[in-house]
């Protein structure tokens, strides 16, 4: 909410800077955003007197006109306004002024120097009139500040109100809170209403039929006024804190509600059927016209300001084009009630409106404000528009007035704050924000809460008063005490930890996308629609756009997103990770299933250094990954077949990934059409896992075994087969004889050639021999070996090499 | 004797001094002066047919000249290790090592990971909650009951009308109370959703939650643990603040703001001249929330707070833009 500091000093004196006031408040609650000058084009702009008006050498129609703008020295400046006359006074703007039109430099006009530009009200920025410089009044004396000799100079805050502090949406409130804490008191301004017309209620009455949505109605009428511009001080007052000025009537109405927060409607008093009015509620789908001229549907509950025949007004919210404030209206009558909050916050959102009044209404405005302000609106309205003021008023308030009581126990509240004030401490802070404190015992506070403080109802309320007002700062600094106690850690998040970790040394870059993918992600990654492989994702029902509208089921569109960004940028050689959730929708219950995905894209060079490359990343590389990963959580039984492919891989490429028979993923190259769809220039490999079930599967704390005592044999065996054949099967099948003595077998190469033949390929395997309780004999080993080869050799189509 | 001594000696000087950077040849060498069958050994015998008068001073001789052979061939492998040494030293030593791979952890989760750490030292469980949450724990057990101006403070992510993605951490606070007795001590991270999208707001961000409630904790308490993290997170010297503020669920409420990290409080662009910055905001747990779990608020006090995780490490790597996060330009993750 924007403050004018002028505005403010009607109702509290604070003789400090805006600065000290801004931190004032801002270490109150009321955060101050900014300050700033109500004209700041007007600084460097000051007043000035002709001395003597010379022509130009050089150009007819400029002038040389030697000034005076305080001190002794004369300014020569270059003008060209034909009212510039000597013994005038006019505002001149001094170099480095900022005017709309520009920064004013000293600068040679037509070969003459001109210290300054005097100027005309347009170029100020205060009226379009540019018919000349602006003639000041005679009197004003030369060389102050422009603002101040024309009184306008103020100081503007933005202050960030709270949602609870709807009290403070007005001058008076904010003026409270400065009294508070610099321990002075706010003036409220004084209305005396002179009433000369007959009595109200022989012209007007009120009916409230909805006593929940409008618990008070008060009114007063004004007739014979004459509708017309503001004068300067209003239109002044109410365009400093953002308002426009429409006219004198309707200026008063959000003067005062500025000024105290009470929002006001004037209703042109003729307009209205049979000269009465009626809260009502609205029917279902009943429609009305506001003041802005849209037709809106209301809700069923919305409060209806009515006359005798229909709607006039949307109570709390905005008034109706058929009873607006108009040039020839002469009789108005001033609306000033209370609306219930819930009530008006529902109708606004409904009806998308927000409206000054709407903002205040919904925040709870104080019930027992409404005739102070009808009688300043009134009164107002009398010096400004002239009329006569109906005497008396009409104030419908079917249920009296809760009167808010709160106890305050003195020791909790210091316990609770950790401070220590004394009652009459605590009772003196609460008095200055105008709460009445009764000391009913000895340690209890019997507190009465102003209605303008609707967001105070309890204890703790209160405490927060207490510990606003005599500063945060002031409270000490203290340890909690609490039993030892050892925080349990959750393995999930742990081994997340360290698999990211494991990643990163392994050379992976750990990315974060968005949660969200577009609606077509997933037809990008081939998946047909209603595909029973992949699950519908969840829609967002308002997003941001159609790239965000989904809830992602899969890490691999925001992934393959960063690897097109990546690649575009040059950054071609790169292996990135995302390990975090994706949504899956539930057949039961309104959340989603949030379960844990890891997936990669590697891309480029293996080694990034061009002097070591060996060669791009491919699906070993891929898999190896994988590998790494499934060792680190001592997973074994992990298998990889060309099986169960997802369609964005490239099935001649890529392997499903089985652990104990479980599939827990999938890896290879990604297909040539995904690549395509997501505009990468290059090929990627990529890998995705369900970590949540790698997590469930994954292997015990292990228990030490032994080290070996004996040397171990090694053999090689060399096996020619035809290329089909996968190199893992006479390795399983080798296992799968579990010989005692053989400790272990790997692949140690794979080849082909010419004299190994066409369609054929040679696999060595080394095995590697160990007895636990002796050195093995050449001979024992050898019998062993050529046993094994023997088996191999009758179970594959294969010959040795 | 005296002559084949002196003939040895020449021997071995000239075998030595005409020997290539052979180690095998030097090995031999050493073995055909020095050896146990050595030729300096086969004079040893000889001392036997040596005339007795004579057999003293030729031992002297021997033993002399096996100690100067013994030098010689010690003088001739210090040399060469030298020499060796003198080589291997010759390599390019500017050449680029090949290094082992190495990746690096998002800045946010490294910044998370530290904003947790520390909360774990002071016995803070971290736990975690749905991203996608009903409207219940996001707001209405949080105090925020629909039609409420607070609700306006957050822009809503919806999925239906009960559920939303969650737009903080907070829900987190209500679910760990609801299956947790007194007291509790929990520190939560994780993503949060705000409809939206500019420089400095991103629609997913990521906060963490903190809570502590037990019997007798103070706001006095609440300064004390957020003041130590402070400290941990930014140095011990940087200076912080404690302002009323106001959040549905805590009350009284408190934005912790700290000395500029860039300008040290002098004020500057990135705390728009205050010389503050706002990075948390806390507050005393309400009593209303405590209803919702089944908590006496007449027995049980506590303090919960929330904070920025993208804002801190904002901060702390002098990141100027929010975006970078969730480009994840490779040029970017490499920095951190």
């Amino acid at each position: 909410m924007l403050i004018s500091l002028n505005w403010l000093s009607d109702y509290v004196d604070c003789p400090l800077s805006p600065e000290r006031i801004a931190e004032g408040l801002t270490m109150g609650g009321l955060e101050v955003e900014s300050i700033s000058l109500r004209h700041p084009q007007l600084k460097n702009v000051v007043t000035a007197r002709i001395e003597a008006v010379e022509p130009h050498p050089n150009a007819d129609r400029l002038k040389i006109c030697v000034v005076s703008a305080g001190g002794l020295e004369l300014r020569r400046i270059v003008c060209g306004a034909p009212n510039a006359r000597a013994g005038a006074v006019a505002p001149l703007a001094l170099p480095g002024a900022e005017l709309s039109g520009g920064i004013v430099r000293e600068a040679k006009v037509r070969g003459e120097l001109s210290k300054g530009m005097l100027c005309s009200q347009k170029e100020l920025g205060l009226s379009e009139d540019h018919s000349g410089i602006w003639i000041l009044p005679e009197d004003t004396p030369a060389g102050i500040p422009l603002d101040e000799a024309l009184g306008i100079k103020d100081v503007l805050m933005d202050v960030g109100i709270t949602p609870n502090r709807g009290d403070c949406l007005s001058l008076i409130g904010i003026a409270r809170e400065v009294a508070a804490l610099y321990k002075t008191l706010a003036r409220y301004p004084a209305s005396t209403v002179e009433e000369t017309g007959p009595p109200v209620d022989s012209l007007t009455s009120v009916t409230i039929d909805d006593p929940k949505g409008c618990p008070r109605y008060a009114a007063r009428v004004i007739r014979g006024v004459k509708i017309g511009p503001s004068p300067d001080w209003l239109k002044n007052r109410v365009e400093a804190v953002g308002v426009r000025s429409i006219n004198n009537i309707v200026d008063v109405t959000n003067f005062v509600m500025m000024e105290l927060g009470q929002p006001l409607h004037a209703f042109d008093f003729n307009r209205l059927r049979e000269r009465r009015i009626v809260v009502r509620k609205a029917e279902a789908g009943e429609r009305f016209t506001t003041l802005d001229s849209v037709e809106r549907e209301l809700g069923e509950g919305t409060v209806l300001i009515c006359d005798g025949v229909g709607s006039v007004a949307i109570g709390g919210v905005m008034g109706g084009l058929n009873s607006e404030i108009g040039p020839d209206t002469c009789d108005v009558l001033i609306e000033s009630a209370y609306f219930d909050p819930v009530s008006i916050r529902r109708t606004s959102r409904r009806l998308g409106l927000k409206t000054e009044a709407s903002y205040r209404f919904e925040r709870g405005t104080d019930p027992g404000g409404v005739l102070r302000a009808l009688d300043r609106a009134a009164a107002l309205m009398l010096e400004v528009a002239g009329g006569e003021i109906a005497s008396g008023k009409i104030d419908v308030c079917p249920n009296p007035l809760k009167v808010s009581e709160v106890d305050l126990r003195v020791d909790r509240v210091n316990r609770f704050l950790g401070i220590s004030l004394s009652g009459d401490e605590m009772k003196e802070i609460l008095e200055r924000i105008e709460m009445r404190v009764e000391k009913c015992e000895p340690d209890r506070l019997r507190v009465t809460v102003p209605g303008f403080r609707s967001d105070i109802t309890r204890e703790v309320d209160l405490a927060e008063e207490l510990a606003r007002l005599s500063g945060y700062d002031g409270i000490p600094v203290t340890s909690p005490l609490a039993a030892v106690h050892a925080a349990d850690s959750d393995p999930h998040q742990t081994v997340r930890a360290e698999l990211k970790n494991l990643l990163v040394g392994a050379g992976f870059f750990e990315v974060i996308n968005y949660s969200f993918i577009s609606s077509g992600a997933l037809r990008m990654l081939r998946y047909s629609e209603g595909d029973p492989a992949v699950p519908a994702p969840i829609r967002v029902r308002n997003p941001l756009s159609d790239e965000q509208a989904v809830m992602r089921t899969s890490l691999l569109p925001g992934l393959l997103n960063n690897a097109r960004y990546n690649i575009d940028h040059r950054n071609e050689n790169f292996k990135i990770f995302e390990l975090s959730k994706v949504f899956l929708p539930r057949k039961e219950g309104l959340q989603a299933e949030e379960v844990h995905h890891l997936a990669g894209i590697m891309a480029g060079k293996r080694v990034e250094l061009a002097l070591y490359s060996d060669g791009d990343v491919d699906y070993a590389e891929t898999k190896g990954v994988v590998e790494h990963i499934c060792a680190f959580l001592r997973i074994d039984d992990l298998r990889f077949r060309a099986d169960s492919l997802p369609p964005w891989l490239d099935p001649s490429a890529s392997a499903s990934v089985y652990v104990k028979g479980e599939r827990v993923g999938e890896l290879g190259r990604v297909h040539s059409e995904v690549q395509e769809a997501f505009d990468l220039k290059r090929t990627v490999f990529a890998f995705r896992l369900d970590f949540d079930s790698l997590f469930a599967l994954r292997g015990p704390v292990p228990v030490y075994r032994g080290l070996p005592k004996f040397p171990p044999v090694p053999r090689d065996l060399a096996l020619i087969a035809d290329e089909s054949l996968p190199v893992e099967q006479p390795l399983d099948f080798i296992r799968s004889l579990k010989e005692p003595l053989l400790e272990s077998i790997e692949i140690f190469d794979i080849f082909k050639s010419e004299q190994i033949g066409e369609g054929k390929k040679s696999i060595g395997y080394r095995l590697t021999y160990r007895a636990s309780d002796r050195s093995l004999t050449d001979e024992e080993v050898n019998t062993v070996h050529s046993q094994l080869i023997g088996k191999v050799t009758a179970r594959f189509a294969v010959s040795l090499r | 004797m005296k002559k084949a001594v002196e003939n040895l000696l020449e021997t071995a000087c000239r075998v030595l001094s005409g020997l290539q950077d052979d180690p095998k040849a030097f090995e031999l060498a050493r073995v055909r002066f020095l050896g146990r069958k050595g030729e300096l050994a086969q004079l040893f015998k000889e001392l036997g047919k040596v005339s007795e008068q004579e057999r003293r001073e030729a031992g002297r001789l021997l033993n002399e000249a096996k100690s100067r052979l013994e030098t010689l061939f010690s003088e001739a492998l210090d040399k060469r290790r030298e020499l060796d040494a003198a080589r291997r030293e010759s390599i390019d030593v500017s050449v680029p090592g090949r290094r082992p791979p190495a990746g690096r952890l998002h800045p946010i989760t490294q910044t998370a990971t530290e904003i947790c750490r520390i909360f774990n030292w002071l016995g803070f469980e971290t736990v975690e909650g749905p991203e996608i949450e009903l409207d219940y724990y996001n707001f209405e057990a949080l105090n925020i009951p629909k039609d409420h101006p607070a609700r306006d403070m957050q822009d809503t992510f919806y999925i239906s009308e009960d559920v939303v993605l969650r737009t903080h951490t907070s829900p987190i606070q209500v679910r760990t109370m609801e299956k947790r007795k007194p007291p509790v001590r929990v520190i939560a991270p994780g993503r949060t959703y705000r409809r939206d999208s500019d420089v400095t707001h991103t629609p997913m961000f990521h906060q963490v939650e903190g809570l502590m409630v037990g019997k007798g904790i103070s706001f006095g308490d609440l300064k004390g643990i957020l003041t130590t993290f402070v400290h941990q997170m930014f140095g011990p010297s940087v200076g912080l603040r404690f302002r009323p503020s106001f959040f549905p669920f805590t009350e009284p409420s408190a934005e912790v703001d700290i000395e500029c990290v860039m300008c040290r409080g002098k004020g500057c662009r990135v705390c728009k001249g205050t010389g503050w910055l706002e990075i948390l905001g806390s507050g005393m747990v309400d009593p209303e929330v405590y209803k919702y779990v089944g908590y006496d608020p007449e027995e049980i006090t506590g303090f919960a707070f929330g904070m920025g995780i993208e804002r801190i490490a904002m901060l702390k790597f002098g990141i100027d833009d929010l975006r970078l996060f969730f480009e994840n330009d490779l040029r970017f993750l490499k920095q951190f």
